[in-house]
């Protein structure tokens, strides 16, 4: 029971985290390539805490295939960016959350900030040139409040699922 | 576990702020003095490769083409196009609608030193609004073209 309601969660977190993915990659806020408010974060930091890193992990890179694919950007340019992103942002959010000496703000915002850090990364291989350095530092910078948004807004969810997690077991 | 969480919120906001200031310290470092010297050349990329397809001199005032875009026959022109009147340079991009491959046009401007992306079809438009650049590269990613600026021009005497 509890396996097959946390089968039916997660799916419908995956499904949250695609539409996510999908209307923020449609506002364009800030003239940089690849930069965006990262909502699709939300929903890897709330099953972070909610399960483990495993399920947060595998939920995230399939969140990243899927929106490629409904995109029609899979194995594109792009998506070796925001693939690499993502990896990089959920290893360091895992990471940090075993640290235990953060809260929902820090460990997010240092997602956010190493996601940036992947992102460029990828960027230098996909471009072939490290033109996409210059970019590094405004990235960095806009990565934080994105970020700390970010974070602000799972610790809201993850006090509500609580109550609601504690009302319904 | 109340204490707890206020005492990681405390943590939260100070890793935050110190974060925000130093990143924002080497934000403006770099603004400051990355961009000191003026450009004398601007090399316009294309793909994965790292030799210019089209080399804009600030210097002696003139653009080079190294070489011509593969392109299929079923575009009926010659890309790179440079208009020496118009001063703009007209590339093939990558991203296409409905098959068709769209250009990227920039221009640029021997006075001022500056390129600037003035037509590109993507979906963001990300780097025709990243505007006139004297220094900055331009990035177009879904067109793999890119514009970098360089402080030493190339042997362009031979």
């Amino acid at each position: 029971m509890t396996q097959m309601r946390k089968m039916t969660l997660l799916a419908n977190f995956l499904a949250i985290a695609i539409v996510l993915n999908i209307i923020e990659s449609a506002i364009p806020i800030i003239p940089v390539p690849g930069a965006k408010l990262g909502f699709a974060n939300i929903v890897t930091l709330i099953i972070l805490y909610v399960y483990s890193f495993k399920e947060s992990f595998a939920i995230t890179l399939l969140r990243v295939v899927l929106v490629a694919l409904l995109s029609g950007k899979l194995l594109g340019i792009t998506f070796y960016m925001s693939l690499s992103g993502a990896v990089f942002a959920t290893l360091a959010m895992g990471f940090f959350k075993k640290l235990d000496f953060f809260g929902f703000v820090g460990v997010s915002t240092l997602g956010s900030v190493f996601h940036a850090i992947g992102q460029i990364i990828a960027g230098i291989f996909v471009i072939g040139s490290t033109a996409v350095l210059f970019y590094l530092p405004i990235m960095l910078l806009l990565s934080i409040p994105a970020g700390a948004l970010t974070g602000i807004i799972a610790q809201r969810f993850y006090k509500i699922w609580q109550a609601w997690h504690n009302d319904i077991t | 576990m109340k204490k707890n969480l206020s005492v990681k919120n405390k943590r939260d906001i100070l890793l935050v702020t110190l974060l925000f200031t130093l990143l924002g310290g080497i934000f403006i470092l770099f603004r400051l003095f990355a961009f000191q010297g003026e450009a004398a050349v601007a090399n316009v990329y294309y793909g994965n490769s790292n030799e210019p397809i089209v080399s804009i001199d600030f210097v002696n005032y003139r653009v080079i083409k190294n070489y011509d875009q593969n392109v299929s026959n079923s575009y009926d022109q010659i890309y790179p196009i440079i208009d020496e009147a118009e001063g703009t340079i007209t590339l093939l991009g990558d991203y296409e609608l409905s098959g068709v491959r769209q250009i990227v046009v920039i221009q640029y401007h021997y006075g001022n030193k500056t390129v600037q992306i003035i037509q590109e079809q993507s979906p963001n438009n990300i780097c025709s609004r990243e505007g006139v650049s004297s220094g900055w590269p331009l990035i177009c990613l879904p067109n793999r073209v890119r514009v970098e600026f360089g402080t030493t021009p190339e042997d362009f005497t031979v």
